[in-house]
């Protein structure tokens, strides 16, 4: 973790596993257990066998197996919430992965997305000078969209609503309605860098790091103060492990949710009305991870005519819609596995739409409800916003 | 039938949700307690021959008829929330992993019943049951893990019980197979009797599915009593217990315990000792208001109770299944829970703290009243499992609890594998021979869990184990420097 002390985790790891009580909160709790069903893939199965390894000197334990079922982890956190003795498991897992990495044991598609963001900077195919392409789509591109200093807002967009067709509708929604607000707003631009969740999420928390100062130095350049982040993953990030690199600097963060929540209590986007069915996803890395779950709902809200109806299992209780912690690079039939359970919960609400706030939860849930024949509309809250201003 | 030819049928009907890789096997040695593989190792084989995670009760069915035919021996495990090795394999064979038998399959909302799978986690069916206005009468305060026919073949008493009774007076039907492979459906009336399955720690069938009762899910009021004088708080304790209005839970803590909750920074409103008496309520308005004035009128007419805020009441509550919290400052921990009179719970809490300084040990105690007669206590106090000579010395002192417990009309709580060495204590020679005769009709084979419950092996047999217990007691004496 960036802006935590590596030595102070490399002891916790070993004492957190024996803090550890088996009591199997963490399993009940565990889209991966759920879909697996085998002890070794339940977070205290993962643990007791970092006991062995790591804290009991156990290398035997060490083995393809083992690293298959800790890079089978979402990162939703939802274990850290019910853990009985309060073990943040998910920085747990970091670490797990860390160490993996550090002695090469990392599978080997953890290298395969370290080596294309080293080489790129983002975690497509695409040239990173290629950040704006979405851009092209608007109707009129905003004056100073790349790299503008001084503006208010600077709008971090992130490699997949950037690079990816299929998510490239939210960074079109935000700035339409940035845009109709009369935000003063800007981007990165080509010197957006990935985030770096890829590379702490495989463990290559030192990679990671580098990423972080160039995005760092970046806003620090432009002399940005306010910065806003659709990716719920980017956001996560920009809030807890980028602090070390902004101390000092008086930044503000926001998920789009939270600035457009506020563009709408301050009257200068105005929601007509909307005949829809709606219920909400929580992010994993937005709400249980990051502490955001009115700002999406307020969106919602505020837009006449929505029957607004919550997933049995929301908020803090929210089940990961499995796109997390590079699952979908390791496993995808486990990450499919885990968004058809949460299709399962949409489809059974009734509604017309299920909103988000993150692009990898679009992305996936927007895979299962095709694949499971659902006629249910997934939008991220910018999208449904964006169909009520105008 | 040759065993492995039986094993080798199983794990090819079971398919992909059969196993005998030992990466996988080997996360099935264990439950909650760290006990050390040189006392394990030589005495047991924990290991198991093959994990099997059956789909449904037919499957069950077809595994048990192999593994009888075979003398498998089999080992039922769903939440492996327990510490007593309940579901650890002692004689290898087959683990059957339950869980896929899960979830709610029918719910009476008029009848106020629900039938679930016997996996279904308590706090699954709580979730379930509280967004349609409805709640479990009780749940074990491991409720998020453990699971609802675990908690059954338990003894089946927790949060709740007071109000609503154990468990097994909440069962209504429970489907059970048979060591031989017959599938029941049992009821009190039934022959055998649902109740012979209460608390047999899946020795004698595995029940798979059950109909319980359930209640509306009414609004609750929390009180967080403290005071640092015992006498008085377990005076509280005794009054609202048998007040008019009872409680629907009611959880206290020692001083002891207070203090280690203070030194981790979670005690509430930062309370640095003293003892704490959480009251919990559900019920009407009217109720409720009635369990209020109950509380008001005990609080002042007591000399030094008072009670905490209404925010750390309700964190209290919030946290109810959270009872390893303090766990954090082992890194772990030892103790003997006990089912205790409540009328002895005073004089067992003097003797405890005794103990603590005879042993020059901090020994935390807390627990839940469960009915009108009994509590269910927990002694514990900090340990250090990579420390393994020491932590053998502390397992050691586990007994010390335990006997302190039985001079006050307490016994274990749960048998399993390792506290067989106490059967004389928790049960009467003819109620244990009444089990054993239940054993004999529908196992005669011994298949189902052998090991636990009925007769303590050879090195846990009272004898040995109590000279080995002193030895080590004795021993830790000396390396303490002298403390009795």
């Amino acid at each position: 973790m960036m802006a935590m002390d590596d030595q102070k985790l490399l002891a916790e790891l070993e004492r957190e596993t024996l803090v550890c009580g088996r009591c199997g909160n963490c399993r009940s709790a565990c889209p991966v257990y759920r879909a697996v069903g085998w002890e070794s893939a339940s977070p205290r199965g993962k643990i007791s066998l970092a006991k062995e390894i790591f804290t009991k000197g156990r290398r035997n334990f060490l083995t393809g197996d083992y690293v298959r079922r800790v890079a089978q982890c979402t990162l939703c956190g939802a274990c850290a919430r019910d853990c009985a003795t309060g073990i943040d498991t998910r920085s747990l897992w970091l670490e797990l992965r860390r160490r993996l990495s550090r002695s090469g044991q990392e599978p080997k598609a953890y290298d395969s997305i370290r080596d294309n963001l080293l080489a790129r900077k983002n975690v497509s195919t695409f040239d990173n000078e290629d950040r704006l392409e979405w851009a092209q789509d608007l109707d009129e591109e905003p004056e100073h969209l790349d790299r503008q200093e001084g503006a208010d807002v600077c709008y971090f967009v992130g490699c997949v609503s950037a690079f990816f067709p299929q998510a490239a509708q939210i960074p079109l929604a935000v700035s339409q309605l940035l845009m109709k607000a009369g935000v003063d707003f800007t981007t990165l631009g080509g010197e957006e860098w990935c985030c770096g969740f890829p590379l702490l999420s495989t463990g290559f928390v030192d990679d990671a790091r580098e990423f972080a100062r160039h995005n760092v130095a970046m806003v620090k350049e432009l002399g940005i103060h306010t910065l806003i982040a659709s990716c719920a993953s980017c956001y996560h990030v920009w809030k807890h492990d980028y602090q070390e690199d902004l101390a000092g600097y008086d930044l503000e963060i926001l998920h789009t949710s939270e600035y457009l929540a506020r563009l709408i209590r301050e009257g200068r986007l105005k929601p007509q009305p909307l005949e829809e069915v709606v219920t909400y996803h929580d992010p994993c890395d937005l709400g249980r991870n990051g502490g955001v779950f009115e700002a999406p709902r307020e969106i919602i809200g505020s837009i006449p005519g929505v029957s607004f109806v919550e997933l049995e299992h929301n908020r803090a209780e929210s089940l990961c819609c499995g796109g997390g912690g590079n699952l979908q690079s390791v496993d995808p039939e486990l990450s499919a596995e885990i968004a058809r359970f949460r299709v399962e919960e949409i489809a059974a609400t009734g509604a017309t739409v299920v909103v988000s706030a993150c692009q990898q939860c679009e992305q996936i849930l927007g895979a299962a409800v095709r694949k499971a024949g659902r006629p249910i509309r997934v939008l991220d809250v910018s999208e449904l916003l964006l169909e009520s201003v105008e | 039938m040759e065993k492995s030819e039986a094993l080798l049928q199983i794990k090819k009907m079971s398919a992909e949700r059969a196993t005998d890789t030992p990466f996988e096997c080997a996360l099935y040695t264990r439950d909650l307690a760290p006990v050390p593989a040189l006392l394990v190792d030589p005495l047991f084989r924990t290991m198991p021959d093959l994990v099997v995670r059956p789909a449904e009760t037919g499957e069950v069915s077809a595994i048990l008829k192999l593994a009888s035919a075979g003398g498998i021996p089999v080992t039922p495990r769903a939440g492996a929330s327990t510490v007593y090795f309940n579901t650890v394999p002692a004689r290898g064979g087959i683990v059957l992993d339950l869980n896929l038998l899960r979830g709610v399959v029918e719910l009476d909302e008029e009848k106020l019943t629900v039938t679930v799978g016997a996996a279904t986690t308590w706090g699954e069916l709580e979730h379930y049951l509280n967004a349609r206005g409805l709640a479990p009468q009780s749940v074990p305060s491991s409720a998020p893990s453990a699971s609802i026919g675990g908690w059954f073949a338990m003894m089946g008493y927790g949060i709740g019980s007071l109000k609503y009774g154990s468990l097994l007076s909440q069962v209504q039907v429970a489907e059970v197979v048979l060591p031989d492979g017959e599938i029941r459906d049992l009821t009190p009336d039934s022959d055998p009797s649902l109740d012979w399955f209460a608390a047999s720690e899946g020795t004698l069938g595995i029940v798979t599915r059950l109909k319980i009762a359930i209640r509306r899910h009414h609004p609750m009021r929390h009180f967080l009593l403290h005071s640092p004088d015992l006498g008085e708080i377990a005076g509280v304790l005794a009054a609202v217990k048998d007040a008019g209005v009872k409680p629907y839970n009611l959880h206290f803590t020692d001083e002891a315990c207070a203090q280690a909750m203070h030194r981790q920074g979670i005690a509430p409103d930062g309370v640095s000792g003293g003892c704490l008496l959480a009251i919990d309520y559900e019920g009407t308005p009217e109720e409720l208001t009635a369990a209020g004035q109950t509380v008001d009128n005990l609080v002042a007419g007591s000399r030094t109770v008072s009670f905490l805020s209404p925010e750390a009441a309700l964190e209290e509550w919030n946290e109810r299944y959270k009872s390893l919290k303090l766990k954090r400052s082992g890194p772990s921990e030892l103790g003997g829970e006990s089912w205790l009179p409540v009328r002895s719970l005073t004089s067992y809490l003097t003797d405890i703290q005794q103990l603590a300084r005879n042993l020059r040990l901090d020994l935390c105690t807390y627990g839940h009243v469960v009915s009108p007669e009994r509590a269910i206590v927990m002694t514990m106090f900090f340990a250090d499992e990579t420390k393994v000579f020491d932590y053998i010395i502390g397992l050691s002192l586990v007994k010390k609890i335990h006997d302190v417990a039985y001079r006050h009309g307490g016994y274990p709580y749960g048998v399993g594998l390792w506290n067989t060495p106490y059967l004389s204590r928790i049960f009467t020679g003819s109620r244990l021979a009444e089990l054993r005769d239940r054993k004999k009709r529908l196992d005669p084979a011994g298949v189902l869990n052998p090991g636990k419950l009925y007769k303590w092996p050879l090195m846990l047999n009272p004898l040995f184990f109590t000279i080995g217990m002193e030895c080590l007691v004795r021993v830790g004496s000396l390396r303490r420097g002298g403390g009795r």
